[in-house]
């Protein structure tokens, strides 16, 4: 079964050197991320406990949006106000402004990743879960795959091949400075975009795991190792006064990642209906 | 040298699989477990929570439209109760006016009335007395007149010691008080 | 000898890393900077200033991203 959980991996792991180190730092960080042990197999797939991860977050996706939704009451609970509030966010907020009127009709989509995402993104601050989802790189490059699918289509759909060249020749611009305007269009909009988009989800909670773990996992195995190195213990305290710190600042990062991943979604696919802007 | 280095730099990375270019890979595994998840997602918001939250909002939306068409009714009604009754307030204002007023100079004419009532009294009363004093005075006079006459013709007819013609010198008299009281 | 090299490739990650966030940080300074400035001018263009600014910040953002995923290839 392994570690249950990666925040006491330093504790667990008694590799760590209290005595002549001030920090608890892996090796190889890899080993804070990656679960190969399979609980069982189907065929040639592993379920490791990262896919079982996976799956309770959309189970809790799930469980969220139906006792929020099920009752059609006009006074909602405190729960239901607060569910129908984020939907509402998502629809109004972000497909409507974003993309226009004609943008609802993308709001099953883009709540469906911004729920992912945002329970995704707070398991890591979930007790006993303590690993965020996202950071592995299959959940968001999965999910940008497919909004680069859905804009590209959704632009060849309504301006046919202009999508493309005019993407790639710009009329706005200079003529002199239109090819390598168009060039650097062409990598941005069909190379960069799914990349960044991906990168930038997967990146802000690799950081964010990585500095979660050490500072609670440091402060944790120092605080534990005071009868060993005596009042050396106390940068234990330290780490973990920081890591505090840092699990509300991950909080706030994990809310906004979601958002930015959904807005850029919509974004995106806004430029792709209306492209002359 | 530089050989060297390479060589030595691609040795270490074959004694070493598990590098740092795994953490930013995608892994089969859970690829597929993120695609099924996301699936299974998808496919309740889209079937299940879309009409759900559609429902909620719209029949929200109507309640909240109808409770503020209501809300607006009875204020105008309120509004026109008001109004309702401020006329009527002054309307019962303007008749108690009317009401004091005719009170008021109902009561000066009574008062003029009996003041004017009371006047005549007095001056009947005045002038009854002063008839009253009249009558005594000439009463009075007459008969000290008479008085006055007999003493008179008593007194004379001792000076003179005889009787006298009593009605012709009692003519003679009031002849002389007459006189008198004409001078 | 080995230990070596791996440190100085370590190292060398890192710095590489450190100047290619240099200039995105100076780009995301800039592009909040006036978006804030716009929305204070003009607050009821809050929404679109905001998600312009996503856009331009996602923009400036990939190269310090490219930094961040060379780093870890490296």
């Amino acid at each position: 079964m392994g570690r249950l959980t990666t925040l006491l991996w330093a504790v667990e792991h008694h590799e760590c050197d209290v005595e002549n180190e001030v920090i608890c730092a892996p090796e190889n960080v890899n080993i804070l991320f990656e679960y190969k042990e399979p609980w069982f197999s189907v065929g040639p797939v592993n379920f490791t406990r990262t896919s079982f991860l996976i799956f309770l977050a959309a189970a809790v996706v799930i469980g969220l949006l139906y006792f929020g939704l099920r009752r059609n009451r006009l006074v909602p609970t405190k729960f239901e106000a607060a569910i129908q509030s984020l939907v509402e966010f998502v629809r109004d907020g972000i497909a409507r402004d974003i993309i226009g009127p004609e943008g609802v009709r993308y709001t099953p989509y883009l709540l469906s990743i911004f729920m992912l995402i945002l329970v995704g993104n707070l398991f890591e601050l979930a007790p006993l879960i303590n690993f965020p989802i996202t950071s592995r790189m299959a959940l968001p490059a999965f999910l940008s795959l497919i909004t680069y699918v859905i804009f590209v289509f959704v632009g060849f759909k309504k301006n046919g091949i202009r999508y493309l060249t005019d993407t790639a020749w710009p009329k706005a611009v200079p003529i002199g400075l239109r090819w390598l305007v168009g060039l650097i269009e062409i990598v941005s909009t069909f190379i960069l975009r799914p990349i960044t988009l991906a990168v930038r989800l997967f990146a802000n909670l690799v950081a964010g795991h990585l500095m979660l773990s050490l500072l609670l996992g440091s402060g944790i195995a120092f605080v534990l190792a005071v009868g060993e190195i005596g009042p050396k213990a106390g940068i234990g305290v330290v780490w973990f006064a920081f890591g505090l710190l840092m699990f509300v600042f991950e909080l706030l990062v994990g809310v906004l990642q979601a958002y930015i991943f959904t807005l850029l979604t919509a974004v995106y696919i806004q430029t792709s209906i209306h492209p002359a802007h | 040298m530089s050989t060297r280095l390479w060589m030595a730099i691609l040795a270490q990375e074959e004694a070493e699989p598990s590098s740092n270019v795994s953490l930013v890979l995608p892994e089969t595994n859970e690829l597929i477990a993120g695609i099924v998840a996301f699936l299974i997602v998808f496919f309740f918001v889209w079937k299940w929570a879309m009409p759900a939250i559609n429902r909620t909002l719209e029949a929200r939306q109507k309640a909240i439209t109808g409770k503020l068409e209501d809300a607006e009714r009875a204020k105008n009604e309120a509004e026109n109760l008001r109004k309702d009754y401020e006329q009527q307030i002054a309307d019962a204002r303007s008749k108690g006016n009317d009401l004091i007023e005719e009170a008021r100079k109902a009561a000066e004419a009574m008062k003029a009335d009996m003041i004017a009532r009371a006047q005549a009294e007095a001056e009947g009363i005045v002038s009854k007395a002063r008839e009253e004093a009249a009558q005594e005075k000439s009463r009075a006079m007459g008969e000290a007149r008479r008085e006055v006459a007999n003493l008179s013709i008593d007194l004379a007819e001792r000076v003179v010691g005889k009787n006298l013609d009593r009605e012709a010198q009692l003519g003679l008299v009031d002849q002389y008080i007459a006189e008198l009281e004409r001078g | 000898m080995e230990g070596n090299i791996e440190l100085l490739k370590g190292a060398i990650a890192l710095i590489g890393y450190g100047l290619g966030a240099v200039g995105p940080g100076i780009g995301i300074g800039i592009v909040a900077g006036n978006a804030i400035t716009a929305m204070a001018r003009q607050p009821e263009m809050t929404g679109t200033i905001r998600a312009t600014m996503f856009l331009g910040i996602a923009l400036t953002e990939a190269l310090a991203l490219i930094g961040f995923v060379l780093f870890f290839i490296a």
